[in-house]
């Protein structure tokens, strides 16, 4: 019977020593003395370790002094120079009278163990800096809709956000939202797209496109849903100046199919004039090709304006003189059409500071606008366009009024949108909309007073002095 | 028959180059800046062809279009629509008026800048057809 028990020791599958109150090893099994030799009566803390004192930590002494066992991780090296990681178990050997005479200790060797263990720390190192890194904005959230992770990214951009409500962080509203794709992927485990505005910590807005996918427990029930967000703001700025641009062409296009019409007609008036020998009609379609080329002018100007991100040119700007060279400018047009134009300058105008170019721009589109007005008003004779400046502190204040066709509500609200246009071939839609532009960047306003049929007011305050709007866009 | 036209138009240019080049070619011809005015020139004037402007403050061309084709005094006038709006063009106007007011749409589109070749091959043919139906209805 001992001679079996004997052959166990012998054979099992790990290190066995037998250890005497001295720390020397008084027996050993054969796997014991394969890797560590045939070392009997040596301390222990030599033959395991190849040190010169009792290890701090040494469960052997822990079981002498308390009779229990103990356990502990330890790192070992064999006679080969093999360092070998092992659990360590020991148990108290008594003698008859119960006294601990001996302490066993077995060493399991655990090194694929640890090698599992380090490459798990080292996988689960590598998704967090993969979760912390990614070039997205990413948050976990449970059931409760409270965040419980939130990426650098994202905590950079949105502020800290864990244990704060996901609608709060999104959405910025204080209660859950009506539709929640969030809800829908932890309800049916479906991954979801949307867009959503987001505004981050120092108030920029952004255009994200969000995945939301879930997360699952052991059962493979979603427990929890990841939420992934790409800043998409630069594609839809992208897709709305490419449809700016589309519109823009189509709306160009169509306005000069019609100044062609109007070339192509004066010039058919000019030649059948000199054929007829009749000079009224030569002057009538010389007018007339005049009067195009004037109006591709202003059509190119206004492109131009729209096209070029120009900063505003501050200056005081002598209104008296504005005033003029508009006049000069305005006073052919509205002669051609047997339109009175008035113009009236208080003498105490003075200066406004402001970009010159940029607010003569606005006055002309708003006066061609007015005499267009009056042009196409077929129901009445008599038209005039007046044009005012006066200064009312802290204003100066430019009124054009005409009593041509009038605009009904809906145009009244839509005039200063761009590419819109209630006038045919005329319009490109982009005049009263420029005008509005440079008005609003010297930080002025325009008043809009319109009836059907009686004419309309158009209202220009300019800051005396200069203090240009913050607004984005281009003048 | 078939040489009384009238054209809608707000672009006077427009109205007045073609006021001189078909009165040129023999034909009558009356201008109205708007939908209102045509209408009211309508009450006195009865024109064979109409040459109609799409875009125009207040009521477009289209939508004049709609008023003429139901009102059973104008229904035999034949309609030639003239737009630069490649939309117009593009799109089936017939289909487009059948879909919205299921009414017929006009007889003839002609694009801007106008083809004076092709406006008056649009008037002849046109014309042509006002004297068969004339003719067949007497």
């Amino acid at each position: 019977m001992e001679s079996n028990y004997r052959q166990y020791w012998e054979d099992m599958p790990c290190y066995l020593s037998v250890h005497d109150r001295e720390f020397r090893i008084v027996d050993g099994n054969r796997l014991f003395r394969s890797d560590f030799g045939d070392r009997i009566g040596e301390y222990c803390y030599q033959v395991y370790k190849g040190v010169e004192e009792v290890c701090p930590d040494c469960p052997v002494k822990l079981t002498f002094e308390d009779g229990h066992s103990h356990g502990s991780e330890q790192a070992l090296t064999t006679r080969h120079g093999d360092r070998v990681s092992v659990m360590v178990h020991t148990t108290p050997i008594r003698d008859e009278a119960g006294e601990i005479v001996a302490v066993m200790e077995m060493h399991t060797d655990i090194g694929e163990i640890k090698r599992l263990q380090n490459l798990l720390e080292q996988s689960q190192r590598r998704l967090a800096q993969l979760f912390e890194e990614v070039p997205c904005y990413i948050t976990v959230q449970g059931p409760d809709h409270v965040i419980q992770h939130a990426n650098r990214k994202f905590r950079d951009t949105f502020g800290p956000a864990v244990g704060d409500y996901c609608y709060r962080v999104y959405k910025h509203r204080e209660e859950q939202c009506l539709v929640c794709p969030s809800v829908k992927t932890l309800a049916d485990g479906k991954t979801r797209e949307h867009e959503e505005v987001m505004v981050s910590l120092d108030g920029e807005k952004f255009n994200m496109l969000v995945t939301t996918a879930p997360l699952r427990d052991a059962d493979g029930k979603p427990e929890a849903v990841i939420k992934m967000s790409i800043d998409i703001t630069q594609i839809r700025r992208l897709q709305s100046q490419l449809a700016s641009i589309g519109l823009l062409v189509g709306s160009i296009s169509h306005g000069i199919k019609g100044l062609l019409t109007g070339l192509d007609g004066g010039i058919y008036l000019v030649n059948s004039g000199f054929q007829k020998d009749n000079p009224q009609r030569v002057t009538k379609g010389w007018e007339m090709v005049q009067r195009n080329v004037d109006k591709i002018r202003s059509m190119v100007l206004d492109i131009l304006y729209y096209a070029k991100d120009r900063d505003l040119t501050i200056a005081d700007v002598d209104v008296g003189a504005l005033v003029a060279e508009i006049r000069e400018l305005m006073t052919r047009k509205a002669e051609d059409f047997d339109i009175r134009l008035d113009v009236q300058v208080a003498p105490d105008v003075g200066t406004i500071q402001g970009d010159q170019s940029a607010i003569r721009a606005a006055l002309v589109n708003i006066l061609e606008n007015s005499l267009e007005a009056c042009q196409v008003d077929r129901h009445k004779s008599g038209h005039w366009v007046r044009f005012r400046a006066r200064r009312a502190s802290p204003w100066m204040v430019f009124e054009i009024e005409d009593n041509g066709i009038g605009m009904d509500r809906e145009t009244r609200e839509k005039i200063f949108s761009l590419f819109f246009s209630s006038k045919g071939v005329k319009g490109t839609g982009l005049g009263l909309f420029i005008s509005n532009k440079i008005v609003d960047k010297h930080g002025g306003t325009i008043a809009v007073t319109s009836e059907p049929g009686r004419g309309t007011r158009f209202l220009v305050r300019l800051p005396l002095e200069a203090r240009p709007s913050t607004h984005p866009g281009t003048v | 028959m078939g040489n009384r036209i009238l054209v809608i138009d707000d672009d006077i240019d427009t109205a007045d180059y073609l006021s001189c080049f078909l009165e040129d070619h023999g034909y009558q011809v009356r201008v109205a800046g708007d939908a209102t005015t045509a209408l009211s020139t309508l009450q006195t004037y009865s024109p064979d062809i109409i040459l109609l402007d799409v875009l125009m403050p207040g009521r477009s061309g289209l939508d004049l279009l709609v008023t003429l084709r139901r009102d059973p005094r104008w229904e035999n006038i034949r309609l030639v629509v003239i737009t630069g709006n490649d939309q117009i063009l593009q799109d089936d106007c017939q289909s487009y008026l059948g879909t919205h007011h299921g009414v017929r749409g006009p007889d003839a589109l002609l694009g801007k800048p106008i083809d004076r070749k092709t406006l008056l091959a649009i008037l002849e043919r046109l014309g042509q057809l006002e004297e068969r139906s004339t003719s067949g209805g007497a």
